[in-house]
């Protein structure tokens, strides 16, 4: 129970930030939010499943446009709209989930990469719904009257949001299926030996994935108040993998402190996008040469983080009972 | 007359036009270890990955406690009841040995998609149950001790153990074991054949792949001979290391020198 | 326009993704890996090209010269740097360092030369030969003639020389090929450096063609893989073959659908091909062992 408190303290800290920030740091915060959710997402395809999908960055965009256009063309509510952004990016994600059940290594980074592109494509071409380079704007939702307006208001929502995906998030890792996907990532055939349906359980480690990015997507759009296509390319999807290889993949607080470190990075260089590209080269050069663990690697080196993220929960170990009974077959 | 645990029926493999396996044909009753020995390239590898499904027989039929398994997916096999070591040890480096054990319970937790999602989000009564049972499978091979520890930091030997507690934490009908005592010393390949006896006393079937030929001719109840795909021998041990066509084959001046 | 110079024209594109494809197609036939930043090595080369011939005025072969040279350093250099370090890890991490070398060499590129757009010089005068009715300029005449050269050398290099062979031992078991005395250390670095030459000529070539900007590598990339995806991952004529349908493929679309259709074409092609295909035309099944 003590713990349950614990691990609460953050999030309701964090509910005072509006009290100390003005608007552009509120908004920079917002932003950070939202990279939390979508850098969490990809950790569980790239970090733990070891699937290298390019598509992650137009998954989000397909999950801003939902959203954005469901409210800002057909009227439907942002509230609605935010988990359909989910579902349909998570749709659109089991398409290429398709590609990795058959395909191995380099073909499903190739084949993620074409579709991302072609999903970019979509977005900057089909005019008659995206409204192509002219962007989407997304009105101001409002809850029971409550409008949602301005980065304050805005930080709560995004907040809330976080704080679930956050909490699913651990749910879903520390349990089988999170060593199922470690599985995934390692050794193949070991994990079909040991009783787990490999195609199912790529099926939904791409869903989940896509699903926060679609969330993310949302919540983007919802902090920026207007989304255009550039914003979901490969330059975001390179942003992406840099603040999961920084942060550190497996790890849960890895995909947070690289969203914390990379999401005020290109709002610092807008305007200098070569240095970004620099920074991102080498981050991802140096961290995947020297520090594989990424920073949550290095804090754990240093015992500041706990040893195993995975179990972190072993407080108490289960004491064995009575001696096994006759092995008689019975699972 | 009691169902045999594994039936293995006129089974081939074939690569191409090459028979690794030729019309093999045995069975293993509840409560028995059999030993498969055969020379280097005898098709032992390719017969034992037939059962666990990591290759399909290209004809034949396959059994377990009557149950056709011949066209099952490894990890239909694995839920119904055949559980493999590996000859490299194959465990997760990046996990812990309870979390490596607990791999294996993956079905006792994964049954039926939305009780086990439910379970996930809510209780996680189902994670629990099988701490439990992990546990009691590593105090039952004495490794308890270990749960917590990364196995990458474990001897050679404890790996090894590790692997068979994942194999047997889910009580499987068929424990297939593939060189379990390659690279031990002999001390831990007596320890080896006295938790095989006890396994098997209490009423586990194993199948054995081994070269380590005194602990296979120790510890087997029967022993099955390959050669070049076919079998060419079977029965108990002493018959086997007496029979002509086995002792042509590889054994001769080995066994006669072990006796 | 007429289908012949649809085709002609998607032939002289084709012989750039073709080179682009032998280059992938090299690496990953020594190294197992999908080099991601081979578009940025192209880009290099067309401005290390159009640099030399801006600033000093050298004749064409040298500026031409200059580029391979520095192609091949560049190559060699991100294998000792980076990649040999983590040469035996997991394919993702592999995959990601070249990947933060594509980022890093454009971000460097757009540093001097920001994000504007460079027309490379003609070197040929540009009046027409006539191929079959259709009409071709004497550089992409040129263009493909190099693409076929390069594409028979490295066939022969590969079926006939030690150092070819060398390479692919090398590709198949990297623990067997060390125990035969091959240095494993000087395979990837002569492939990379080889492969990163080929790219910076791809770039010198291509730039008259095309346009000369920072960017311009992730679309040669994308077209370079297609091409080697439809040609099969580990074969030369596959590569060679694949650019040229690919070339094509993209001219018929721009011709018969849509100009902004063109831009898809090779994601089509890259989609459909494994997902129909996956190891291509002239590509055979791995065999995994247990």
């Amino acid at each position: 129970m003590r713990r349950r408190i614990l691990a609460l303290l953050p999030w309701l800290a964090l509910c005072a930030v509006p009290l100390l920030t003005n608007g552009y740091s509120q908004y920079i915060i917002n932003l950070i939010l939202v990279n939390v959710t979508v850098i969490t997402g990809l950790n569980f395809l790239l970090g733990y499943a070891g699937q290298f999908s390019f598509s992650h960055a137009a998954l989000m965009g397909i999950g801003a446009y939902t959203a954005a256009l469901l409210s800002a063309r057909v009227g439907i509510s942002f509230w609605i709209g935010l988990p359909l952004a989910g579902v349909a990016s998570a749709a659109i994600g089991l398409l290429a989930a398709i590609s990795a059940m058959r395909l191995k290594r380099v073909y499903l980074a190739l084949v993620t990469v074409a579709f991302a592109e072609l999903l970019v494509w979509v977005l900057n071409n089909w005019r008659a719904v995206t409204l192509g380079t002219d962007g989407v704007n997304l009105p101001v939702p409002s809850l029971f009257g409550w409008d949602v307006d301005g980065d304050k208001r805005v930080f709560y929502v995004v907040l809330a949001c976080t704080a679930t995906m956050w909490w699913l998030a651990r749910r879903i890792l520390e349990s089988h299926i999170g060593r199922a996907f470690i599985a995934i990532r390692e050794n193949e055939i070991l994990a079909q030996c040991n009783g787990i349906n490999v195609p199912l359980t790529k099926s939904l480690v791409f869903a989940m994935s896509a699903f926060y990015a679609g969330i993310g997507g949302a919540l983007f759009a919802l902090v920026l108040g207007f989304i255009v296509p550039a914003s979901f390319g490969l330059l975001t999807l390179v942003t992406q993998f840099s603040a999961v290889v920084l942060g550190g993949p497996l790890n849960l607080a890895g995909g947070a402190i690289g969203a914390l470190l990379l999401t005020a990075l290109p709002e610092v260089l807008r305007d200098f996008q070569g240095l970004q590209e620099v920074i991102y080269g080498v981050v991802l050069i140096v961290c995947v040469v020297v520090m594989p663990g990424g920073i949550a690697g290095l804090l754990q080196h240093l015992g500041v983080l706990p040893a195993e993220a995975l179990a972190r929960h072993w407080r108490r170990l289960p004491t064995p009972a009575a001696p096994p009974s006759a092995a008689d077959g019975t699972p | 007359m009691t169902v045999p645990r594994l039936v293995v029926e006129e089974v081939s493999v074939r690569f191409g036009g090459l028979a690794a396996v030729d019309r093999v044909s045995l069975a293993i009753a509840p409560g028995e270890i059999r030993g498969l020995i055969g020379p280097n390239g005898a098709g032992k590898t390719t017969l034992f990955n037939a059962v666990a499904g990591l290759v399909y027989a290209s004809a034949g039929r396959i059994l377990l406690d009557g149950t056709d398994i011949t066209r099952l997916p490894p990890h239909r096999r694995a839920h119904a009841g055949v559980r493999r070591s590996f000859q490299s040890v194959q465990l997760l480096g990046r996990l812990n040995v309870l979390e490596n054990v607990l791999l294996g319970l993956h079905q006792s937790m994964a049954r039926g998609m939305l009780a086990s999602a439910a379970d996930v989000l809510l209780r996680a009564r189902r994670e629990a149950l099988a701490q439990t049972a992990a546990m009691q499978t590593l105090d039952y091979l004495g490794i308890a001790d270990l749960a917590l520890r990364p196995v990458a930091a474990l001897s050679f030997a404890q790996q090894r153990y590790v692997e068979i507690a994942r194999a047997l934490a889910p009580r499987p009908r068929l424990l297939m074991l593939d060189e379990p005592a390659a690279g031990l010393s002999p001390a831990e390949v007596a320890r080896m054949d006295g938790l095989l006896r006890q396994l098997r006393n209490e009423g586990m079937s194993i199948l054995l792949v081994e070269h380590v030929l005194s602990l296979v001719f120790e510890v087997s109840d029967s022993i099955s001979v390959l050669n070049n795909g076919r079998l060419i021998s079977g029965g108990t041990p002493q018959a086997v290391a007496a029979d002509p066509a086995v002792q042509a084959a590889y054994l001769g001046d080995e066994y006669n020198a072990l006796t | 326009m007429t289908p012949a110079t649809l085709i002609v024209a998607g032939l002289a594109n084709g012989s750039i993704y073709a080179l682009v494809a032998l280059a992938l197609v090299l690496i990953y036939k020594t190294q197992d890996v999908i080099n991601f930043g081979q578009g940025e090595i192209l880009m290099v080369g067309g401005f290390v090209g159009y640099s030399v011939l801006e600033y000093t005025h050298v004749p064409y072969p040298l500026a031409l010269l200059a580029a391979v040279v520095a192609g091949g350093a560049l190559g060699a250099a991100i294998e000792r740097t980076a990649l040999r370090r983590v040469a035996e890890q997991h394919h993702i991490t592999l995959a990601m360092v070249t990947v933060g070398f594509s980022v890093l060499i454009k971000g460097v590129a757009r540093l001097p030369f920001g994000s504007d757009i460079y027309t490379f010089p003609a070197v040929l005068s540009s009046a027409p030969v006539s191929i079959a009715g259709a009409e071709m300029s004497p550089q992409s005449l040129i263009t493909v003639a190099v693409a076929l050269v390069v594409a028979l050398l490295l066939f022969l290099f590969f079926r006939l020389t030690p150092a070819g062979k060398q390479m692919q031992a090398t590709q198949q078991n990297l623990t067997g090929a060390r125990i035969v005395g091959i240095n494993p250390g000087r395979v990837f670095s002569m492939t990379w450096a080889l492969a990163a030459a080929i790219g910076a000529l791809t770039g010198v070539l291509a730039a008259p063609l095309a346009l000369l900007y920072p960017d311009m590598g992730s679309d040669f990339l994308l077209k370079g893989f297609a091409a080697a995806v439809l040609g099969g991952l580990e074969s030369v004529p596959g590569a060679m073959v694949g650019g040229f349908i690919v070339g094509i493929i993209e001219m018929l679309f721009g011709g018969y659908i849509s100009t902004s259709a063109q831009q898809i074409s090779s994601f089509i092609v890259i989609i459909a091909v494994l997902l129909i295909r996956p190891y291509g035309l002239f590509g055979r099944r791995p065999v995994h062992r247990v």
